[in-house]
């Protein structure tokens, strides 16, 4: 079996997400056995246009990037889209709240209308191009991101949970974050990160995106519960899903 | 098969792949041969776990029958992991088994002496043909056999040359129907229940097997109902997610029954009032 | 065998001792609740817990569990046999494992929970704090008389300690002096422990005996508080995770890098959970969230205790305490559904 050309590109990100997949340290060798890395700006200089597999991290906000990611999605038989601002918009989306022209010039000050500045609302991949898989989070986790490779590569579909972050913290013996009068968005996040977050003593933001039947009414219900307000929870929601937070209302 | 002489019940074992051949778009049959040369040791209606090592597991009906030694027949969907990586997997290869696992038609106690009607829908001629194949092996000891197949196209038909066969005997009424034809089809066109009227039963004499997708089986029995059909002379094959095939996991569950041990075959007067069967 | 009586000190001497030889789990605090770990200090043994925020069952059907192991040539079973204690048991959870016994015994046995089962002695404690939630009392759940080695009882002055197996004799052997015989005055006061607990262990109360449940469910099929109760409903699983008689699973495969060789396990999973009826091709059985509500208190009520003749949910609180909409306490279910008969 020959290996997949692989290629790894960013959009609108930290490149956090690709770092993740450096700091697999000894087991970036294996990974070599499996792929053969064709691009990736952040680790080696060669490029490719000729690639199996396109591994995309970023957001798209500009016109150009929706061009580009057109012309990747052409070449690639397998789009993957990498950590949070690929797989839901993430934190850029938190743009999309706020006039652009005021987004524009509370970052770029008196330069913010050149040319090579201009930007659009953010859009997660998805809404630009048809992706295959996701690998969610942000960062992404190292661990599902190699099951997720090996899967693809054995042709398999990754069994990616559909149930909620609840189920990992149940699995890791966590005492529930409501219990210290935290929101926790465990409830109607999807799961897989291994409930990083609240094992390790944080409430959970919500960075892989809802579940597909994320139950936002029984949520607010919770709110109440708790003495907490619906708008407590929407401002936890929105720093990772604002366009689910917009699409419930 | 064993630890410290227990048996595990979620080992596999080996079997080789002996033909894999494609049937239909979505379907390939497979014949397979346990590597301890032993046979499967099945009876119509009973189903297997088939491992792909590294895929996983699927619940996959056996469609040969028992009487046909040595070797076992499949017939597969691709519908997931496992079912995708089955397609591919070459003659000569192996792949891990469990099983025979579950309830079976009735072939050597209720039907014998009966007429036997068996009612297909799709893939549900998979299982049955393990019990149609069985009652011709052994056809002295039933009475009329008819088998009413459909499909949705005539391109989803499967086992084409036995239809063929099963047509020409004296002994068997076949009656075939798609819902939507081609040009080439020049049969019954319509659902399955549509062939019913088109039969003699008699109801004390008939036992009725059914195999089909979910939705079927209530207009099927509602149809068989105005033949006075009893309840307990009605077997159907009830499919669900059969993951451990042991009755421990819990997904197969069917209110309190569990599909891989209770059933997958049961007797409809045993499930009528079991609200999730049907 | 005789019941012992022992003094704080020589329990935590005994547990001292213990740990040295074998590996002990035992309750212990988190944060300002408790579970049970891997004990390694024995004056961190909190026998006056009032619940484990997990119960026991996952020393025995693990949360991820390695089934087997493959590679081209064979498929290899992977049975944990080493050894271990599991101290402090509440009797609830004892029920609970006696119940978990006979499931993975029945028909079809299963070697991986079979053999830590055989491998582990339960050291069981009767209740010493009632948690808020608890209601084995209403179910005959509060106390326990068989599915342990040992059971431990506090009474004035120290703790009875009743061995009732070879396993349970085999821990006395550490005990590091000659402990005296409990006197009739002390078993009675141990008599009066359990008749309390019996009355303590109530916080919420089922109106009838669970046996009335089981009736009352024939004729709850269609009521509607499934659908009511179920709108509130995460389908996030945490009442079957925490439940010691849920014990659903999942199936998955993992490959090691070579692609060839790799393991196959299974972890917890609930039938709360969105997709665990469904089948390949994406069907699902039990799509809407109130038919996966039900059927969770049809297993607890009905389904399994036709199947082993003991009512399914023993009490233990912990589904209420973990749901954040309040929608998963049996006795309200249960309640509800009898008043409505």
């Amino acid at each position: 079996m020959s290996k997949p050309r692989v290629a790894i590109f960013d959009f609108a990100c930290c490149e956090g997400c690709q770092l993740q997949i450096v700091n697999l340290e000894e087991e970036i060798l294996n990974v070599l056995d499996v792929i053969q890395p064709v691009e990736w700006r952040e680790a080696m200089s060669e490029q490719s246009e000729e690639y199996d597999i396109a591994i995309v991290e970023g957001s798209i906000t500009r016109a150009e990037d929706e061009e580009r990611i057109k012309t990747i999605r052409k070449q690639a038989k397998i789009l993957i889209a990498l950590g949070a601002c690929a797989t839901i918009g993430g934190l850029n989306k938190l743009k999309n709240l706020f006039p652009l022209d005021d987004v524009k010039e509370a970052v770029y000050g008196k330069h913010a209308h050149m040319p090579h500045l201009n930007t659009a609302a953010t859009k997660a991949v998805d809404e630009v191009v048809r992706v295959d898989y996701y690998v969610h989070g942000c960062p992404i986790d190292k661990r599902e991101f190699t099951y997720i490779l090996r899967c693809l590569v054995l042709g398999k579909k990754p069994v990616i949970p559909s149930y909620p972050v609840c189920v990992e913290c149940k699995k890791n013996g966590n005492i529930c974050r409501f219990e210290y009068n935290e929101i926790c968005l465990g409830p109607i996040t999807r799961a897989g990160c291994g409930a990083k977050c609240p094992s390790n003593g944080a409430w959970c933001f919500g960075c892989r995106g809802l579940v597909d039947d994320p139950n936002v009414n029984a949520a607010q219900d919770v709110m109440d519960t708790y003495g907490k307000t619906v708008d407590d929870l929407k401002a936890k929601i929105m720093l990772f899903n604002i366009q689910q937070e917009q699409a419930d209302g | 098969m064993c630890n410290n002489g227990k048996k595990d019940i979620y080992l596999p074992e080996f079997a080789t792949v002996l033909k894999n051949e494609s049937m239909t778009e979505t379907e390939n049959y497979f014949e397979l041969k346990l590597s301890s040369g032993k046979d499967l040791g099945h009876m119509p209606g009973q189903f297997a776990e088939i491992s792909i090592p590294g895929i996983g597991e699927a619940p996959i009906s056996i469609s040969s029958s028992p009487t046909k030694n040595g070797s076992f027949e499949m017939v597969v969907r691709k519908a997931g992991n496992v079912t995708n990586a089955l397609h591919s997997v070459e003659a000569g290869k192996k792949i891990g088994i469990r099983g025979p696992f579950g309830t079976t038609f009735p072939v050597d106690t209720v039907m014998k002496e009966k007429d036997i009607l068996f009612i297909c829908g799709g893939i549900g001629l998979v299982p049955l043909r393990s019990a149609i194949n069985y009652c011709l092996d052994n056809r002295s000891d039933y009475g009329n056999v008819t088998i009413l197949s459909g499909t949705k196209t005539p391109a989803e038909r499967l086992f084409t040359d036995e239809l063929v066969q099963w047509q020409n005997r004296e002994d068997v009424t076949l009656l075939e129907t798609v819902d939507y034809a081609d040009d080439a089809w020049k049969g019954n066109v319509g659902v399955i229940t549509t062939l019913i009227p088109k039969i003699n039963i008699d109801p004390a004499q008939t036992i009725t097997l059914i195999c089909g997708p979910p939705i079927m089986y209530k207009f099927v029995l509602l149809e068989l109902m105005k033949h006075s059909i009893d309840h307990g002379k009605v077997y159907v094959s009830l499919e669900r997610h059969m993951k451990c095939g042991v009755g421990k996991c819990g997904h197969c569950q069917i209110n309190g029954l569990y599909a891989c041990q209770d059933g997958p075959v049961f007797k409809y007067a045993d499930i009528a009032q079991v609200k999730e069967a049907i | 065998m005789s019941v012992l009586k022992i003094k704080q000190e020589t329990l935590t001497a005994w547990v001292s001792e213990l740990i040295k030889k074998t590996c002990l789990y035992a309750v212990q605090a988190k944060a300002d609740k408790f579970d049970f770990e891997l004990l390694e200090d024995a004056h961190a043994l909190r026998l006056d817990y009032d619940v484990s925020n997990i119960p026991p069952k996952k020393y025995f059907q693990p949360p991820v569990e390695e089934l087997l192991r493959f590679n081209e040539q064979e498929f290899k079973t992977t049975v944990d046999d080493s050894p271990f204690v599991l101290f402090g048991v509440h009797p609830y959870d004892v029920n609970a494992i006696s119940q978990m016994d006979k499931l993975f015994a029945l028909g079809n046995k299963d070697v991986h929970y079979l053999t830590r089962r055989q491998n582990s002695t339960i050291v069981a404690c009767d209740v010493e704090n009632a948690s808020q939630n608890v209601f084995s009392g209403c179910l005959g759940f509060a106390t326990a008389d068989e599915g342990f080695d040992i059971l431990l009882t506090k009474i004035n002055g120290g703790y009875l300690v009743d061995s009732r197996t070879e396993k349970g004799q085999a821990l006395l052997k550490h005990l590091p002096a000659a402990a005296e015989k409990a006197t009739a005055a002390d078993l009675e006061e141990r008599e009066t422990v359990w008749q309390n607990n019996i009355k303590l262990l109530q916080k919420h109360k089922l109106k009838a005996r669970p046996e009335a449940v089981t009736a009352a469910l024939d004729k709850a099929y269609n009521n509607p508080l499934w659908e009511e109760r179920a709108a509130r409903c995460f389908s996030c699983g945490s009442c079957n995770l925490v439940c010691p008689t849920c014990y659903c699973f999942d199936v998955q495969d993992d490959v090691n890098w070579d692609l060839k060789s790799g393991l196959r396990y299974r972890c917890w999973d609930g039938c709360m959970l969105q997709d665990f009826a469904t089948v390949a091709g994406d069907h699902n059985f039990r799509k809407n969230k109130a038919d996966r509500y039900r059927h969770r208190y049809y297993r607890k009520g009905k389904y399994v205790p036709e199947k082993i003749g003991v009512f399914s949910c023993v009490g233990c609180g912990r589904c209420i305490s973990a749901c954040v909409t309040h929608i998963a306490n049996p006795v309200e279910v249960f309640n509800k559904i009898m008043e409505d008969v």
